[in-house]
């Protein structure tokens, strides 16, 4: 590996949007590199089509290099956008609405709790999350994962379920409590 | 400030997570709107909330992704050479009163610049809409193409999968050529669980199955699969197991449909 690619490759997610602004292209191959894999997954998990997911997933990157401009350090990380904006649009084609034509980037902030732009930070938070789900009761996980990979609301998960939705908003609640806590760890 | 501060801390990753509806989510977006310490709060949990994510089983995407993303990006760069428009001036001297005649002129011409800027904006976004598509449909183009050119080739092999004992119903069928590293799959199996996919495998004779594609069908239709794999692999058998929900970097559920390749 050459030292100009090794460069590349730690060069900060902020340096690498500022070259896209400037159209280069092989910075945005790096935040390729950097967050494909990790947004692909999220988007399978979602879809359970893989084709599917990479047509949202070539979308994501598309979008990030006409906007790139738009991008604004100051309201959060870029994972956590990728993240948000891969969850969304992923939903959205789950439950048949139109896609937004990559708008959302000016919309919401997004605070990570931790860098993740090396591949060993992105390895950690598998670990740390994966233990963390695996902690939980079943049944809170499944209402989760109900919530988080299908876009259900306490209501629908109530519905698709057939539990009260009292019990519903309960677990819930103690989920999103109990990965709080361990996040912070 | 509109309304009270949400009185459970958990309400904040309720909201990023999706989960409120009806009037707690209306309650909680009406105060959102004038309060500035409940958005940082919100933003952490959107970044939390994000997290989850990674409890997803990991898959790579495939080498041609990023192909079709850097060919979309060359294709659908903006074109340079902007057409410049030279004023030059109107022959004849300077008219004794030509404020009041360039005045509004100018006035108008300014209004017009700021509307054809807009509009030329507009003009760039649809073009580069429609450079999209145009990508995109070559893409599927030159891929029916190759399957097309694949299923007619003498070396494809057809393979039939077969369900397997104790296991759902279900019929499939897999093209493969390997010069081209091409398979085209088509297949009946019932719909699976929300938390569960199919997942299709290539068995090379030497190494470890390959992952090709993770699909999930809807009731009483037909699922179509085309998958790219190394070029040259050599396979023995082809599989459609059943998976956590987004597949999984190498089986580990139960096998659905096995064919081998004869």
């Amino acid at each position: 590996m050459t030292g100009e690619t090794v460069t590349e490759l730690r060069a900060s997610d902020a340096a690498l949007i500022a070259r896209i602004v400037q159209r280069d292209e092989s910075a945005l191959a790096v935040l390729y590199d950097r967050y494909a894999g990790m947004l692909t997954s999220l988007l399978n998990r979602i879809l359970r089509d893989s084709q599917a997911a990479e047509e949202i997933l070539q979308d994501i990157f598309y979008q990030l290099w006409r906007n790139a401009g738009q991008f604004d350090a100051s309201r959060g990380a870029l994972p956590g956008w990728l993240l948000v904006i891969a969850r969304n649009r992923a939903i959205s084609r789950l439950r048949r609405h139109n896609p937004t034509g990559g708008e959302e980037l000016l919309e919401n902030t997004v605070v990570l709790p931790t860098n993740l732009e090396s591949s060993i930070a992105q390895q950690q938070m598998v670990g740390k999350v994966r233990g963390a789900m695996d902690g939980l009761p079943k049944e809170q996980r499944a209402a989760l994962e109900l919530a988080y990979f299908e876009g259900l609301t306490h209501s629908e998960i109530a519905a698709r379920t057939g539990d009260p939705l009292g019990t519903v908003k309960t677990r819930l609640r103690s989920a999103v409590e109990t990965l709080k806590r361990n996040f912070k760890k | 400030m509109s309304g009270t501060h949400p009185t459970r801390e958990e309400d904040f990753d309720l909201y990023a997570l999706g989960a409120l509806d009806g009037d707690e989510k209306a309650a909680f977006e009406t105060h959102l709107e004038t309060c500035a310490d409940c958005k940082v709060q919100l933003a952490d949990s959107y970044g939390r909330m994000a997290l989850l994510a990674f409890s997803a089983p990991g898959v790579a995407p495939s080498p041609q992704a990023k192909e079709r993303l850097m060919r979309q990006l060359a294709l659908t760069s903006p074109g340079r050479g902007a057409t410049a428009v030279e004023l030059t001036p109107e022959p004849g001297g300077i008219l004794a009163r030509w404020w009041e005649v360039l005045l509004p002129l100018a006035g108008a011409f300014a209004l017009a610049s700021v509307l054809l800027w807009v509009h030329n904006q507009t003009l760039e976004r649809q073009v580069a809409d429609l450079r999209s598509t145009i990508v995109r449909q070559q893409a599927q183009l030159s891929q029916a193409r190759d399957v097309a050119e694949m299923m007619s080739a003498r070396d494809a092999v057809v393979v039939s999968l077969a369900e397997q004992k104790n296991q759902p119903e279900g019929t499939a069928r897999v093209i493969y050529n390997s010069r081209r590293g091409l398979l085209v799959y088509n297949g009946h199996l019932a719909p699976t669980t929300a938390d569960q996919s199919y997942q299709l495998w290539l068995v090379p004779t030497t190494g470890a199955p390959i992952s090709a594609g993770v699909f999930n069908p809807a009731s009483g239709e037909t699922n179509s699969i085309v998958a790219r794999v190394p070029p040259g692999t050599a396979a023995k058998a082809f599989a459609v197991t059943l998976e956590p929900a987004g597949g999984k970097s190498a089986p580990t559920g139960p096998m659905i449909l096995v064919g081998p390749v004869l």
